[in-house]
Formats: structure tokens, sequence, C-alpha cells
């Protein structure tokens, strides 16, 4: 419950704080701290430096690419913000549904999308959604920039591709096109609590999504379902017909909460909820 | 005002008492200005943090603590070589061989389950302490662990305690009635293989703590603490120091919760004490909640094997037969008393007369188990509920029928149990159609067929339970007839100030009963004045000389123990005050009666002393009496009767009040995951004369919420290696908010014929709602092969077996029929 | 500088109105500051996870755990505890009184946190049903009470008229 002794250093710019990440070995990025406080006082990590990265503003935007076919999300932008921004609801309000099912108000008052993100605990509530909706990750270093898909950015658990000296900058989301539908269905220990396995999934004129969490360390995309679905037919007896085996084909872990064959079952009535509300919301 | 008749005469309820009177201690709760142990500071204290064993069950080795105190600010540690020099084993309540298990303050010699406190570094600052703890040394050896209690007797099985020869705490038959005549006489015979109570505990939000400061010159210590149970944690802790308890003195003010989880903590007291002698400074210590779930307070797990139930044709029960397995944890603190416990309500609500139980005690390399709300109560009652469901489900009974039945009737209470319980006053049927009413029980078949079109399984439990309190320590001899407790008792004073102010002390520990305030409507009452005039001081002193060796809160008593002593001194005062009136007036005391703040001549209300004037008199103005004045200072010991119970035959009366809540539930299954939500809950609580109705109904409350909890969510799983697989809010997950059903309360009130007030004690009937919500659950997959539900604990996992898989938790279950 | 990595750091924190500087290691939890340095008590540790919410108070008029928080973050900014609710002169407000009026607390242990994470629902939120007050105290855990007079206390503040 105490933290060890720890250097603490708060820069004015992205370019200082990944300087500042750079040059100190051990160093970590401290968003919101709800993950990484409370991970330093249980000791189960304890970096030598911590960069405050609350004085980024350039990090707490949230504003449409120039086309507008991109929501661009800071990676300081917090829960609430993001459940409260006028841009999200217009653009990928799927984004504001899920982050306000996150823990409790205070922990959404404080962690940020980034934070979410980068922690990639296999019971994470973005990690999924980010895949299924198709996002990308910019992470800038001393080297410049580069953007990295989801899929390609979620690494392993409690690992993405940030590598040491790097900032993850913003996530990038496509706008909803007409004809689309969001939707993350799944098990939880208790209301909005930590997540026993998830599904996210968007139906849209480009096809069927589906990724599935805390069923491995990253999330899995559903793909046999999602060509399955390809042709377009998205009634209750395809997407059921199409999720057949979607669980023999995981290998999650056994826990407290749950048995490896109680979460493939819930990983399949997850994907079929998901797509299921996903079509539903696509018609609307 | 209504007049109640109890034993003691006729009590008027007046003014204050009855009435849900605003509670005085929220005014400093509000603002944040409670004293909290860990809120308590002294100048130049030392923090102290525990080394705990990473092993579940391992030898020590060596120990070296030397370059934790090289680091600067590091005050001192203590080991457990220390404490077996400087202190004895704590008491044992087991007789041998159980009674030769050693227990000392810190791991000596071995390590017995994961998180034993095993060093203890204290520092200048809460992080150093934190640091030095990494830098101490510990060589452990590991040794085979059995964490299953069922396993504890096997040849094989890891022994705990070599001194106990083996890991059986106690071991004893419970038997009354004739048995084997009511299997004979039984047209059906329902055989159960095994039921199953989970480990769990009520988790209070505040951990348990204490800052102990020793007077030298005095050889004193002073333990600003919040253990609930000061006088059972004295007499252990005092022996063991090998100091008499005047030198112990114990303080509470306000406590974060407690429901029995905070009765054992004396170990840490004593090396509390051990350390503030030998490093010559305050020592302040608290539990970190990962701490208190690896080592505090679990309830007891509680196996029953092969139960088998007698029942006639028509669903009249005759008895039942079970061989229960108790798993106390790595170390026996209060334990074996749950193995007697139980006993207060051996026929739950039941008049079936022929009962028999082995009750078997093992001891695990798991964490120690103490008190925890309904401690062993609930357990016993949960059997006896699930029993009722399922025999009334195999054969056919209506489940509110078959209770309707067998329950114990109004007309006979007070009713003597097969053992010698006597269940002092209760309406057990009236009980149960109000929660049918609260639920809209005429509704739910069709409620059943409309969540079914939504394709949601429904179903409806009933859980009863019987709230036993004001314990009868002489039970204690059942299990071990050497002991030398029996009875019971708390202590109240209540004075008058020289400014007429009145001046309540008790020997209890509230930890949010809220006894300031219902302490004070009992004094107003009988005092004829306000509540606003009533102070009662905050919590526990020992210093005080308001407490006795039973002192504390626990166990479901306050209302009869700590109100019956404060009614006691209240009385005593009345009296005395009535007398110096009758000295100024020059009348007969049986002249005066006290009302609206006076002492007056009765039918000449101007002839009226204030009490400031008595309290003046006494204290300062005392000259001129012919004889002397009372001195308006009264203590009282309540004492409730008991005599010592039978030891041949486990015979006599174990509590004296038996308060009752029947919960309800509607509940709807998800077919395809197995999650559930609880759509509707009653409960209907009986606790005799309610000296403040809001107060009960917030136990009530509180105590549904720790049942759902333990239903849906808690449990302290562990692995085969004896590691806790839940050891903090993270994945021991306890209700939220938005986890809450809407809730229906109600209550009657039967009085107890037995107590002073009429009250019962009451708080720990929570165990109903485990009862209901496996019963609804049951219910609920009639529809779905007809499972049997045989665990307390049922997590969306555990009804998606049942729903895979209904013929495996049949196979539990056996019917032979005559 | 703030470029910088350092052990300790000097903070200005304004609590309750008052600004504090002080010189902090970067390790100390906001929650041990209030307690510890500045003796302001009423902020409770119930958990080690940041589960618990009995720490929670408002950080730049949001509530948030302060054991999850460093106090050296807090630099520059207003911090308010269970302790700047009520008036100079001990006025409670009417979520206080309201609490007390529904029995909304047990042993109060919890209290201070559900007094400020609903307080900082009923500035944004004055008339809140009771859907959205249990989604405000979702993350402040209560043992005693089983939540439901808590509820109460906050939908009648609300209905009085708010704070």
């Amino acid at each position: 419950m105490l933290l060890r002794e720890v250097e603490y250093a708060r820069p004015a710019t992205v370019e200082e704080a990944i300087a500042l990440l750079s040059e100190h070995e051990g160093a970590r990025a401290l968003a919101g701290g709800q993950t990484l406080v409370n991970v330093m006082k249980a000791r189960a990590a304890s970096p030598d430096v911590l960069v405050d990265l609350a004085d980024l503003d350039e990090l707490r935007q949230i504003s449409f690419s120039a086309d507008q076919s991109v929501l661009e999300i800071g990676a300081m932008v917090t829960s609430t913000e993001l459940a409260a921004s006028s841009e999200v609801e217009v653009a990928r309000p799927i984004l504001a549904e899920v982050v306000s099912t996150i823990a409790d108000l205070q922990v959404r008052n404080r962690g940020t999308v980034g934070g979410n993100l980068c922690v990639n605990d296999p019971t994470n509530h973005l990690p999924p959604l980010f895949v299924a909706l198709g996002a990308t990750m910019t992470i800038r270093s001393t080297a410049g920039e580069r953007t990295v898909a989801a899929e390609d950015f979620l690494l392993g658990v409690y690992t993405t591709a940030v590598e040491e000296g790097e900032l993850l900058t913003k996530v990038s989301v496509p706008t909803r096109k007409p004809g689309t539908g969001d939707a993350m269905e799944g098990i939880t220990l208790g209301a909005h609590g930590t997540y026993v396995v998830n599904a996210a999934a968007t139906v849209g004129p480009d096809g069927v999504r589906v990724a599935i969490g805390c069923v491995a360390a990253t999330p899995v995309r559903a793909t046999a379902m999602e060509q399955a679905l390809a042709g377009g037919d998205v009634s209750e007896q395809a997407v059921r017909t199409a999720a057949a085996g979607l669980g023999a084909s995981l290998e999650p872990p056994s826990d407290v909460h749950a048995s490896a064959d109680y979460r493939r079952h819930l990983a399949e009535v997850s994907a079929v909820r998901a797509v299921l509300k996903a079509a539903e919301r696509a018609k609307g | 005002m209504t007049a109640v008749e109890t034993e003691a005469g006729t009590l008027q309820k007046g003014a204050a008492m009855g009435q849900s009177v605003p509670r005085k201690e929220d005014n400093r709760l509000v603002q944040g200005q409670g004293v909290f142990v860990d809120d308590v500071k002294r100048h130049g204290m030392g923090y102290l943090h525990f080394v705990r064993s990473p092993y579940a069950h391992a030898k020590i080795g060596s120990i070296d603590v030397s370059s934790a105190l090289e680091l600067p600010g590091v005050y001192g540690t203590l080991t457990g070589d220390e404490v077996a020099i400087l202190t004895d084993p704590f008491f044992q309540i087991a007789a041998p061989p159980g009674g030769h298990v050693k227990d000392y303050a810190l791991a000596v010699g071995k390590v017995r389950y994961l998180g034993e406190p095993v060093v203890a570094v204290v520092a200048e600052t809460r992080e150093l302490a934190r640091d030095a703890a990494e830098l101490v040394w510990v060589d452990y050896e590991p040794l085979a662990v059995v964490v299953d209690a069922r396993r504890a007797g096997d040849d094989d099985a890891p022994v705990l305690h070599e001194e106990a020869g083996g890991n059986m705490s106690y071991t004893g038959v419970w038997e009354w009635g004739d048995v084997d005549a009511a299997f004979a006489e039984a047209d059906h015979v329902v055989t159960i293989k095994e039921l199953h109570f989970d480990r769990f505990n009520s988790t209070p939000l505040e951990t348990d703590g204490a800052l102990v400061e020793y007077n030298r010159g005095t050889g004193q210590w002073t333990i600003t603490t919040n253990n609930q149970f000061p006088g059972f944690a004295a007499i252990m802790m005092g022996p063991a120091m090998r100091v008499g308890l005047d030198k112990l003195r114990i303080v509470t003010q306000d406590i974060g919760g407690g429901f029995g989880n905070k009765i054992t903590s004396h170990p840490q007291l004593v090396t509390c004490c051990l350390l503030a002698r030998k490093l010559n400074r305050p020592i302040q210590w608290t539990e970190w909640r990962t701490e208190f779930h690896q080592s505090m307070s679990h309830g007891n797990e509680r196996w029953f094997h092969d139960t088998e139930v007698a029942v006639k044709a028509d669903g009249t029960l005759l008895g039942f037969r079970s061989k229960a397995i108790d798993d106390a944890g790595a170390y026996l603190r209060y334990e074996p008393l749950g193995g007697v416990i139980w006993a207060q309500v051996a026929p739950g609500m039941y008049g079936w007369r022929n009962l028999r139980l082995e009750f078997t005690q093992m001891m695990t390399n798991k964490a120690p188990v103490s008190p925890n709300r309904g401690y062993s109560r609930m357990q016993h009652l949960w059997f006896t509920e699930r029993i009722i469901d399922i025999v009334a489900q195999e054969l056919g009974f209506d489940p509110v029928e078959i209770r309707k039945k067998n329950y114990v009737q109004p007309e006979q209470m007070p009713y003597e149990t097969p053992n010698g319980c006597v269940y002092d006053s209760g309406d057990y049927p009236r009980s149960l159609d109000l929660v049918l009413e609260l639920i809209g029980y005429d509704r739910i078949e069709e409620r059943r067929h409309d969540a079914a079109a939504r394709g949601k399984l429904l179903g409806f439990g009933i859980g009863s339970t019987l709230d036993s309190g004001t314990n009868n320590f002489g039970q204690s001899q059942l299990l071990n007839p050497e002991l030398q407790f029996s009875g019971n008792n708390e202590v109240a004073t209540v004075k008058l100030d020289i400014f007429g102010e009145v001046v309540v002390t008790l020997g209890t520990t509230p930890q949010g009963q809220g006894h300031e305030t219902t302490a004070s409507q009992v004094v107003a009452d009988i005092l004829g004045c306000s509540v606003d005039q009533v102070h009662v001081r905050a919590g526990h002193d020992s210093y005080w000389n308001s407490n006795a060796g039973f002192s504390g809160t626990y166990a479901s008593q306050f209302a009869v123990t700590g109100l019956g002593a404060a009614k006691g001194a209240a009385d005593l005062l009345a009296a005395e005050m009535k007398l110096l009136a009758s000295m100024v007036f020059q009348c007969s005391p049986d002249d005066i009666e006290l009302a609206e703040g006076f002492a007056r001549i009765k039918g000449n209300p101007e002839a009226a002393l204030p009490f400031m004037a008595l309290g003046a008199i006494v204290n300062a103005n005392n000259a001129g009496f012919p004889v002397d004045p009372p001195t308006l200072n009264c203590r009282y010991v309540y004492r409730p009767p008991f005599d010592v119970p039978d030891k041949e035959r486990k015979f006599g009366k174990l509590t004296l009040t038996y308060a009752m809540q029947i919960h309800g539930c509607v509940l709807e299954i998800d077919p395809e995951t197995g999650v559930y939500e609880i759509v509707d809950y009653a409960a209907v609580d009986d606790c005799g004369v309610r000296i403040n109705p809001q107060i009960v109904e917030g136990q009530v409350m509180g105590a549904t919420a720790h049942a759902i909890g333990a239903a849906i969510w808690e449990t302290f799983s562990y692995d085969e290696e004896g590691n806790l697989l839940t050891p903090n809010f993270y994945d021991y997950h306890v209700p939220h908010a938005l986890d809450m059903p809407p809730l229906k309360t109600a209550a009657i009130e039967s009085p107890s014929p037995f107590t002073p007030l009429g009250t019962k004690g009451m708080g720990e009937g929570g165990g109903g709602g485990i009862h209901c919500i496996c019963a609804a659950i049951q219910d609920a997959l009639r529809a779905a092969g007809k499972p049997i539900v045989s665990d307390s604990h049922n997590p969306y996992h555990r009804v998606w077996e049942l729903l895979q898989h209904p013929e495996r938790s049949r196979e539990n279950v056996e019917v032979r029929s005559t | 500088m703030s470029t910088t990595p350092t052990t300790s750091r000097t903070v200005s924190i304004d609590v309750n109105g008052t600004t504090y500087e002080r010189d902090l290691p970067a390790s100390r939890l906001l929650v041990h500051f209030l307690r510890d340095d500045l003796d302001l008590t009423g902020t409770h540790v119930g958990c080690d996870t940041g589960s618990c919410g009995a720490c929670t108070v408002h950080l730049d008029g949001l509530a948030v755990k302060s054991c999850s928080v460093l106090a050296v973050q807090a630099d520059g900014a207003s911090v308010r505890t269970v302790e700047g609710l009520a008036g100079d002169s001990g006025e409670l407000t009417a979520l206080q009184q309201s609490f007390k009026d529904h029995h909304g607390l047990q042993c109060g242990y919890c209290t201070p946190g559900m007094l400020m994470s609903a307080t900082a629902l009923l500035e944004r939120n004055p008339h809140p049903t009771e859907h959205e007050v249990k989604v405000a105290l979702q993350g402040n855990l209560c043992r005693c009470t089983g939540y439901w007079n808590i509820v109460e206390a906050v939908v009648a503040a609300g209905k009085g008229g708010g704070s």
C-alpha cells in the first residue's frame, strides 16, 4: 500500500516527456494513475522514474481529421471526458457507452484512454473495443511518429508496441459510416465490474468485425465467425451458426472467477449477442 | 405509549424508547470527526509493518533482521523467538488434544498459513517500515500443505501442530430424542451426500489496528484499538503476557464495522505491547486490506455429510442425522466454540425432536477462522433450510406449506428445543405470510410465465433464520468440561453530574449499531428527561470501571445485555434521585416522580428540583444531611439468568433470546449463461421490542447485503498450495450500490419474556439471504432438470454447471420411501 | 526544473481553501498527505487496490480516490475533503443533514467518501434519479447499510434543493 522511493518529473511538452522517457531507463509514463499507482502500491512494479503527463494539453484533445473520416482522441483524454464528448456522441457513441461502464466515477475522472490501452490488462474495456473498431494508435519518439493498427499495437499482457522512450499520443477511430452499428457485450463481476469475458462487435457495409477479450493475452479476432457473416446475413440464425466453434477455438485461462470451459462458452454467447445488437443498431 | 409485558414486569415504551430518535453519533461522523484507530497519533510513535509468511506451511530456519535494522529510521524488530521467551502460549479453549496447540503472537518455529505474521518491524514512517520489512531475510523450508478439511484427517495429511498429534481440534456427537425410532417411523428418508457452506467474511471497511503505549513507571499499557470484544482480548492477553489484566487498558472509540471479524486481533495486540515496551515508544499498527483478507477472521467453512431426513407422508419432519466437518484454519483463536454455538439453533425453526449431528473440526493451512456475522448458527440454519427445500422438492411438497406445518408454532412459545434451549417468542407463520405479501407471492406463477417468455428462468425462495442472542458461555463446557466460563454479563454506569448532566458509560464497543443513541433513549425514559440531556460516552475504556469479563459487542446481545445494564443503572439512579429529593422535601420517596427533567412531588409540580440541583447537592453542597445522601453514581452489572448446561446430555439454555428473520427473493436466471439477477427481495424481522426501529431496520438491511454478497460473489478460495486467490477487493467482489435489488422490509415485535426491556439482540439474521437465494436458484432450475443446490455460494459459473449437468448434482440426493 | 526527475518536490496544494506549501516525497499518496501531514483524518483508507472509495475527495472539482493519486500530482490543484463541507460554524450541508435524517450511515467509515461522491453529483446534477445516484456512488463501498438508505438520503437531498 506504500510506494518505494521514486523519482518524479512533470514535463511541460510532449517533446520534454519523450526526452525524459528516453534518457532514464526504467522510466514510466504516469497518466491517470488508476492502474500504475495501484501496481506500485502493491510493489508489483516499481519504476525508477515517473513522467507525469498531466500538463500535456496536446494529449487532451478530441477532434476530427480534416476529412471528418476519423475521430482523433488524445491519449490523456479521461473516460469522463470521452463520455461527455459531443464529437464522440456524433462520430462513434459506442466509445462513450463502453467507458461509462469502467469501474466507477472516481476511476473514470482520472483514468485515461491511453492508460487503459497501454496497460493492456486482458480484462480491460478498451483493447477489444479498439480492435473491433479498427482503430489505430500514433506513437511518438525522438525519431518521429508512427501509426500502428490496434492488433499490432497490443502485443501481450501489459505489453504494447510502445517501446522505451516512446509515448502514445493519440488513438484514431474511424467515424461511423451510415448503416454501421457497434456493441459490446459480456459478463462482469458485479455491475460495472471487471470483465470475465467480453466481445466487441461492429456490423456495417464493410462487414462484421468481432474481438473477444479476457480469453488470451490480447484481444482475439473471431475471424471464422466474421468470414461466415461476410455475405451480409446477420439474422439470429446466421449469427448463431457463424459463432459455432468459436469457443472451441480459444484457449482461455481458468481462474477463481471462471473455468476455461465457462469462458469458452461465454465468449461464444457474448460474440453472438454483440453481433446481434450491433446489427440491430446498424439498421437504426 | 404502549405497554409491553415482560417477565420483569410491565414496561412502558416511553417518549424515547420505541422512536426512531436521530442518532447522536451522526453529527461527528458526517463531518469526518469520528476517531478511528488510524486517526490517533502520538508523538514519537513507530509504525509497525509485519513480515508475513509467503508459504502456507513451512519450517522457519533462520531469521536475519540486521539489514532492516541498519536502515536509518528503523526503530527495532520482534521475532517469534523473542515472543516465545517473553510470553506463554495463548490459552486454548479446546480440550486435549486440540488444546495442546501452541499459539503465539508471532510464528514460532513454523508458519501454518500464508500471511501469518513472522517478524514485526517498527520504523519512523509507514513507508520506512514497509521498506525495512523487505530487508528482513527469513529462511523457510516448505512443507506439504492441506487445504481441504475433509482430507485433514487422512493418515498422510500434513500435521499443522505436532503437539496436538493431528489436525483435529474437536469432535463430538450431539444427539437428542430418539433418532433411530424417528427413522423407523418415517415414510420417506431423504439422503443428501454432501452440503457445503463456503468460507467468506464480512470485510468491514476499516481493518484491524491499534496504537499501543507503554508506561514504564507503572508497567501499564494503553491499547487504543478497534477490537470488538475487549473482555476476551484481555483474558487472552494477560496470562500470555504474564501480567494482570489491570495492566492492559483497552480503549476504543469509533470502529469502522466489526461483524465479528474484529474479535481475534489479540496476537497482533500482544506484538504491539511487546514492542512498545522493548522500544520505549508508542507503536502504531494498521492492517492492510490484503493482510486482512489473508489472515483475519474467515468464517467457518462447513460440510455436512451423509445427511438423512426422516419425513412422514403428510410432510411432518421427524428428524435428521448428519456429520459436520468444520474447517478452523491454522489456529484456534475463538474456536472450537463454533462446535457448540450452532446448537443454540439445533432444530432451526422447526419442531422436529430427533436430531443427531456428529461434529468434527479440523485445522488446515488457511487463515484462522473466527466469528463472522451469524457465527456458526448461520451455517447450521443454512443446513436446515437447505434440507427443508430439498425434501420439499424431492417429495413434492410446497416449500411454504411444509415450513408452516413444521415451524415451531406461536402457541408453543416459549418453546423448549430437544436440547434444552428455549425459543422465547415469535410468530414464524405470520412472519412468513408477511414476506409472501411483500413479495407478491400470489403472482409468482404469472411472473414465471412472463420471465419464460423473455427467455429467463424465474425462481422464488424462502430463507428463514434465527438470530440467537446473549450467549451463555457455559456452553463452552460442552466442548471442554475443564473450562471455567459460564453465563454472561455487561456493565453500565449512569451518574448525575454537578450541573445536572446525565452521564452514561457502557462496556460495549459499538461498530455502527448506535449504542450512544439507544442507551440514551432507555435512560431518558427512566429518568424522565430528554435524550439530549443524556450523554453517553463514545466507545469503551476499561479504565472507566464499566466492564466485566464478557464486555464487548458481538453475538447479537446489546439490546439485552448492554441496554439491560443501562436500564439497571438508570433504575438505581432514579431510585437515588427520588430518595435525595425526598430528603430535601422531607417526604417519602414514593411521593416523588421524575418527569420533564425534574424530581418533583406527585400532584404538586411546583415542588420540583431540576437535575442540576440534585447533582450540585451531592457533588458540592452535601453538608447538613443527618444520613449520607445517595451518591447519584450508579453501576450495574446485567447478568442474564443462566445455569451451567448439562454436560452429559449436552442440554440446557445456551442463549437467552431468539430474534428471527425471514427473507424471500425472486430471481431470474439467464439459462444461456448462468448469470442471474435478484429482481425482488423482502425481509421480515422480529427482534422483540425495538428501542429504535430505524436502527433495527438498518441492521436488517446491512445483513441482507452481506448475504447477497456471500451468495453471489464473496468467497475465500484457496489453491492447492494454500495461496488465497481472493486476497483483496479486486478479486473478492463485494456488492456495490448498483448490485442491490429493490428491498421491502417489515417488522413485527414479539417481546421476549426473559429480558428487562422485552428486547432481543439482533443484527446477525442475514443468513436468511443466503438461504433464500439458494432456494430461489433451485426453484428456478426445476424447469431445467431439477438440480440440487448444495453449496451456499453460487456464483454464475456454478449455476451454469447446474444448468449443464443437473444430473450430476442429483447424484447427491436419494429418496427411499416405505 | 520540471524536466529533472527528483525524489521529492516542493508543491503547493489548496486544501479546503487553505494553501499548503510542502516538500513531499514523490512516493507519498495524496490520502497520506491529507491524513498524516495535514491531520485531516476524515478521509479514510479502506483497501489497498483503489477499490473501496473510502478515500474519495474532490480534486479540482472532480471526485477521485486519493489513494490512487500521488500528492505531487495535486501540485497547483485544489482539493476538497469532508472537513470542507460543513460551514465554519458547523452548519451541516443539506446532504449531511439528509444522511442523518435517513439513517444513511452506521459505523461512519465510508461516510466521508460517500458524502464527497454525492456532493460532486449534486453540484452537477441537483436533482438526480435513484439510478443516477447509484452510478455516482458505485465507487464507494459500504458494508454496514446495504446502500439503500444512503441512496435514499442523496435522492432526498436532491429533492430538497441540493447543497
